[in-house]
């Protein structure tokens, strides 16, 4: 038998088992090993294998255009008996879904998974706890990839979950320093609200489609689900989605689009849940790189694309999404713009670009939104590995300290400036590329949504701030002659596991723009005629020249203002300084839900407190004392004499058989008649 | 009246007349030999029962082993051995709980007053009873076995030697 | 009273033994008279076992009455030798056998 490509699919659990795999060896006996980069070699040489296969699994879709391969294992069944809430009985299923989309998450993740793995192996070399770090990172890829090739809204939230729990482990790997510790608790917290919301969500599916359908009609991969190419819908009695039932339910699939948005901002970081993602800032830069390129915030708008055709058809649930992202986008923006960290804002640009894929997303792009998410993976992966090859240098995250590194670390300055062109969205960078589809397609849909206006120009808005404040953070950190602040080590650059991931992530993010143009790569967003795959390239010249004009605004502006080392102070009294403080202070949001945390849930303790000692101990306390005074009583009956217990065993007969023979049957009379 | 209604009938008067002497003498031991009598006594009913076995089970065990054992505890803890203690005297809560129960099985008893069992007793040979205990209820006696052996090793950890 | 065998009697029998055992249970402090009256008390219990069983329908549950009944005597006579082990060792440890005199069931 030939072994084809499409036989290659049921073997996608691979690539999460290969994962876990190298979670139980390196978690187990990784500080066994002679040294501690030992662990990370495995981690490293697992991570490539799942790549590996990843890859192939990619190449395979586009062998075989538009094939979905569903390797279904039952995890719980029960038959149903024709009536009842199920009256098809009842199937969860945990098993692996092979289709474009997750095949081309499969690229991203596994890439950039392996690439931020080997890429650790120079960065992490002094610290501690190694083995816990390369155990916790290739769980983190375990729940990712699980998460991508989920073939229900279950399975998906169980790794969704440990998605969750992954990068509070990461984010607080430093956790003797409370700042982190604090950023694990506030990034696992902001995104439980979200998931709690997510986990309503399913619920609603589940009720709506598990009512129809065979096998309780219980699978939820939305493109799946919509193309019937699911071999579920194909069963016999199966039903596929019609519009007509969707309208039937369309108040509680709005409700349940609303709360799947609220899954997907939190993980996504998109306003108002965007809070914890800047502090997530406090665990290594690589966790940075790969929570902001491929896995945590990719897993929320990866998550709105697959629920798309459900959320897409309800007008509320699509200005929801398309609002949230393109505000978010402007929001996130406007604070990187102050922000003297040079992770920040980083992490800033993410939450920004994160609306941008959230945004296309609302519109009705699916495809174009992912398109984004496709290659800001790589360009976000090599900005946060190249603002670590700087922090790893010159061991500060301070901007404003930095300087003239340009000189010292040519090739980290020549990665960050291609990272920092291709997420400004200059042509031919690859940024470029799905912006400008995110925004031609958008402004496309203006005729028909005028309400869509102010979040495209707001969107529009953002692609000025981001060009100024990447550029911003490059001439601070890489132009002039020499350190601001001369304390700072002499910066070098890094070593060759280090430079490798760079390199290949700058290659990607100069071409990952026109991969999709290949024919074949174009497969990965082509999932036939319901969902629209992107335009690839100019769609409409007047967005194009632009957003182009404004990113070239931006950068000139940056340039002007901090190009060789100058640093433009504002004015003490300059009545942009109010704006400043804002901004700074990141619109009081964490101050006010630390406010609403610390006054609101203070004063509800409060109560709480009161009734506590009062209603509730008082009622025990009274019990107790009450009982406390029986017992008194009660305790002299206990002589410790044999006779005593004697009588009562004779008295406690007597009154046994006076219940059974005389009251019993007397009040059963009664009763009866 | 018959020669069984007879029998039952002394049998039944000498039943509570033993068991009333064995708890009231004075002695001890004039105990214990009121108690082995009211144990024949007993066994003697069972044969009048046409329970044969368990009659002879009876004699065995309750009028042999038993008695034995309480004379020998008797012994082993009197040094004068015809000698004891006066009894208690009985107290309100005993003649309120002892008339209870006595009216209790009386109205009981008196409900019964009546009923007949129209024939004789039916017999069944030992090796019925045998294959009864040993098959059908194998659990149970296998439980008493268990129940024996803690017991056995109860008695053994009381009585050993040193301890206080 | 015409019949040899009227359930009347031998549950008055039984009845009255029990209760006996229970005044000699309830009155008695010496400890080998406590157990004598338990004695009696089972032996009231057995009584009926067999009563019972000499006028059971079937066999089987005749059956079963006397098997009962070996049950309940086999467990005396372990309990005889369970107490009387307690009478030694109480001997032993006070020198009287009077329960009267001991509460250590008390905490």
């Amino acid at each position: 038998m030939v072994f084809g490509w499409a036989d290659l699919n049921g073997y996608a659990f691979l690539v999460p088992l290969l994962y876990v795999l190298s979670f139980v060896i390196v978690g187990l006996f990784g500080h066994r090993l002679p040294r501690a980069e030992h662990g990370g070699w495995v981690a490293v040489v697992l991570a490539g294998l799942a790549m590996v296969v990843g890859v192939l699994i990619a190449v395979g879709e586009m062998v075989n255009p538009n094939t979905w391969t569903d390797t279904q294992y039952v995890w719980l069944h029960t038959v149903g008996n024709g009536t009842g809430t199920f009256p098809h009985g009842l199937e969860l299923i945990m098993g692996t879904l092979v289709d474009p989309i997750s095949a081309l998450m499969l690229i991203v993740v596994t890439v950039v998974g392996f690439l931020v793995l080997l890429y650790s192996i120079g960065y992490m070399h002094q610290d501690r706890g190694l083995a816990r770090y390369y155990a916790e990172l290739s769980l983190f890829l375990t729940a990712m990839t699980g998460l991508v090739l989920a073939d229900n809204l279950l399975q998906f939230f169980l790794f969704w979950e440990l998605v969750g729990v992954c990068s509070y482990f990461l984010i607080g790997f430093y956790y003797e320093r409370p700042s982190a510790a604090s950023a694990a608790k506030e990034a696992f917290i902001v995104t439980r609200v979200g998931d709690i919301m997510f986990l309503l969500g399913v619920f609603i599916y589940f009720y709506v489609f598990a009512l129809v359908g065979p096998n309780g009609g219980w699978a939820a991969n939305g493109f799946a689900f919509a193309l019937g190419g699911h071999p579920f819908l194909n069963a016999p009695g199966g039903y596929g989605v019609s519009l007509l039932f969707l309208n039937a339910h369309s108040t509680i699939l709005t409700v349940a689009g609303i709360m799947i948005l609220g899954g997907a901002a939190g993980k996504s970081a998109q306003f108002p849940l965007h809070v914890w993602l800047p502090d997530a800032m406090e665990g290594p830069t690589t966790v940075s790189a790969l929570i902001h390129a491929a896995t945590m915030v990719a897993a929320g708008v990866y998550l709105l694309a697959v629920t798309s055709i459900f959320i897409g058809f309800t007008p509320t649930d699509s200005l929801a999404i398309v609002a949230i992202g393109g505000f978010t986008t402007f929001f996130a923006a406007t604070m990187a713009v102050v922000q003297p960290d040079i992770k920040r804002v980083i992490a800033y640009s993410t939450i920004s670009q994160l609306g941008y894929m959230v945004l296309a997303v609302g519109a009705g792009f699916a495809m174009v939104g992912l398109y984004h998410l496709f290659t800001h993976a790589f360009f976000k992966a090599l900005l946060f590995l190249a603002a670590g090859a700087v922090i790893h240098a010159v061991g500060s995250q301070d901007l404003f300290k930095m300087g003239g590194l340009g000189k010292s670390m040519r090739f980290t300055s020549i990665a960050f400036l291609i990272g920092a062109l291709s997420l400004s969205g200059i042509p031919p960078f690859a940024g470029f590329w799905s912006k400008d589809d995110v925004l031609s397609q958008v402004y496309g849909t203006l005729g028909t949504h005028p309400a869509y206006w102010p979040f495209f120009l707001l969107a529009l808005a953002a692609v000025f701030l981001t060009a100024y404040y990447i550029f911003r953070a490059w001439f601070l950190a890489f132009s002039g002659d020499h350190p601001r602040d001369p304390n700072l080590p002499h910066a070098h650059d890094p070593p060759w596991t280090m430079r490798v991931p760079l390199l290949v992530l700058s290659g990607f993010a100069i071409v990952a723009g026109v991969l999709p143009y290949l024919p074949a790569f174009g497969k990965l967003f082509d999932l036939g005629a319901d969902v629209p795959p992107p335009p690839f390239g100019f769609s409409d010249a007047l967005v194009s020249v632009v957003s182009f004009g404004l990113a070239l605004a931006g950068f000139l502006t940056a340039y002007v203002l901090w190009s060789n080392g100058r640093v433009y102070a504002l004015p003490e009294r300059s009545p942009a300084q109010p704006v400043r403080q804002l901004l700074l202070h990141r619109y009081y949001f964490k101050a006010g839900f630390d406010a609403l945390g610390l006054r609101g849930i203070y004063l509800l303790s409060r109560i709480a407190d009161w009734v506590d000692q009062y209603v509730i101990d008082g009622t025990i306390r009274g019990l107790e004392r009450a009982f406390g005074g029986l017992s008194g009583r009660a305790r002299r009956m206990q002589s410790g004499m044999v006779l005593d217990y004697a009588t009562f065993v004779v008295g406690g007969l007597l009154a046994l058989l006076l219940f059974v023979l005389i009251v019993g049957p007397y009040v059963l009379h009664l009763w009866g008649g | 009246m018959n020669l069984e209604s007879g029998a039952f009938l002394v049998l039944a008067a000498a039943a509570v007349a033993t068991a009333l002497l064995a708890l009231l003498v004075r002695e001890l031991v004039h105990t214990i030999l009121w108690i082995a009598s009211f144990f024949i006594v007993l066994s003697g009913l069972y044969f009048l029962l046409q329970a044969n076995f368990l009659g002879v089970l009876q004699l065995g065990v309750y009028a042999g082993a038993v008695t034995i054992l309480l004379l020998f505890g008797v012994m082993t803890t009197r040094r004068r051995i015809f000698s004891r203690e006066a009894a208690t005297g009985i107290g309100p809560a005993s003649i309120v709980l002892g008339a209870g129960i006595i009216a209790v099985f009386g109205i009981l008893v008196a409900g019964l007053a009546g009923a007949t069992t129209g024939s004789g007793p039916n017999s069944y040979p030992p090796a019925l009873l045998s294959q009864a205990v040993f098959n059908v209820y194998g659990p149970w006696l296998l439980l008493v076995g268990f129940v024996m052996l803690a017991a056995l090793g109860g008695a053994i950890y009381l009585v050993r030697e040193g301890r206080e | 009273m015409t019949d040899p065998f009227a359930t009347a009697g031998f549950l008055g029998l039984s009845g009255a033994l029990l209760v006996i055992g229970l005044f000699g249970i309830l009155t008695r402090r010496n400890f080998i008279l406590l157990l004598i009256s338990i004695e009696i008390a089972i032996n009231a219990a057995v009584l009926n076992f067999v009563y019972f069983a000499a006028y059971a329908p079937s066999a089987p549950i005749a059956l079963e009455g006397q098997s009962a009944a070996v049950v309940v005597i086999a467990l005396a006579a372990t309990e005889i030798a369970v107490g009387l082990a307690i009478v030694l060792a109480l001997n032993r440890v006070r020198g009287s056998i009077n329960v009267a005199e001991s509460s250590e069931l008390k905490l």
